[in-house]
């Protein structure tokens, strides 16, 4: 199936909905600093459907591993991929919720760049 | 593209109510062309308007599908009249946009010109705002304008105009720094044409 022109704005737009996997591609992107096509590899799918995974309802809950079972088989995704997003946001979104720990953010932060930096090949 | 079947809606609302991560997708595309059909019919609705207002009424139903009645009309109907709701209120805002880029230049006459400008500086201004008003800047940027000439130019009025309030805060200063990087730089380039240069 080709790609209709409007599916990437819709992609962009669920970057805002919380309830949508896109936001949590947004939040992921922000943390690790990936652009899409970076993120594309590391959920080894490509930009197209990266956008129609953006458009996926949110795992949460009990349901958490069913649901992204689904999504994983439909998109074609390792779900070992899927969920290092997923808990990698959760983990932000329940430190910054701790309004008072700011300090511990921006230490996760700049321990998930650090991580990132050692995960790049040495030259 | 034709408009779905009624037994093909009330599967995709079952499986929006059971949870099912993946038919928002499956909603998107039954619906979005459809309806956006559908609404650029009404006069006044832009080809952009229509999507984006078609987005807003799929976000809103999966934000809270319960709150659809499928007794009372179909899924269709029911994102359409959302969707139309949404339309109307673009509508309304682009006119109100209209009216504020017009007032934009008078929001600078407004402003007292300081004791140590000179009329040549004065006048350079005027031509400034002159060039701002062709420019055919959108209405975030013309906001943006507004709150530097304002002298309001804190990193969470920005943002909140430019539509970036959902970013986190590190993400949302870099976005609102980036932004008024490339207004300062847009402005540098008005400043710098030739103000003999129609073209």
């Amino acid at each position: 199936m080709t790609s209709p022109e409007w599916l990437k704005r819709v992609a962009e737009r669920s970057r805002s909905q919380p309830g949508m996997l896109g936001h949590v591609f947004g939040m992921y992107q922000s943390l690790e600093d990936r652009s899409n096509e970076q993120l594309a590899v590391d959920l080894a799918c490509s930009p197209e459907t990266l956008n129609l995974l953006a458009l996926c309802i949110r795992p949460e809950g009990e349901a958490f591993l069913d649901q992204v079972k689904d999504i994983c088989r439909r998109f074609e995704v390792k779900p070992s991929a899927l969920v290092t997003v997923l808990r990698r946001v959760e983990v932000m979104e329940a430190l910054e919720e701790d309004s008072s720990n700011e300090s511990g953010m921006r230490t996760l932060q700049i321990a998930a760049r650090d991580r990132s930096r050692n995960r790049e090949p040495k030259p | 593209m034709n408009s779905p079947s009624r037994e093909k809606e009330w599967d995709l609302h079952e499986r929006m109510l059971s949870k099912d991560s993946t038919v928002s997708v499956d909603i998107v595309l039954t619906f979005m062309e459809p309806l956006v059909q559908a609404l650029e019919r009404n006069p006044g609705c832009s080809h952009e308007h229509a999507y984006d207002s078609v987005i807003d009424a799929l976000f809103i139903y999966f934000r809270h599908p319960d709150r659809y009645d499928e007794r009372r009309a179909s899924l269709g109907t029911y994102l359409a009249q959302i969707a139309r709701r949404k339309a109307q209120d673009r509508h309304r805002s682009a006119v109100a946009s209209a009216r504020r880029n017009k007032e934009f230049g008078s929001i600078v006459e407004l402003l007292p010109a300081p004791p140590n400008m000179s009329v040549e500086t004065q006048v350079e201004v005027k031509l400034l705002v002159e060039k701002i008003e062709r420019a055919g800047l959108s209405e975030r940027d013309l906001a943006c304008l507004r709150l530097i000439v304002m002298e309001s130019r804190s990193t969470n009025m920005m943002a909140e105009v430019l539509g970036l309030t959902h970013l986190p805060q590190a993400e949302m200063r870099r976005a609102v720094k980036r932004h008024y990087d490339r207004l300062m730089k847009m402005l540098k380039r008005l400043c710098e044409e030739d103000p003999d240069d129609e073209s």
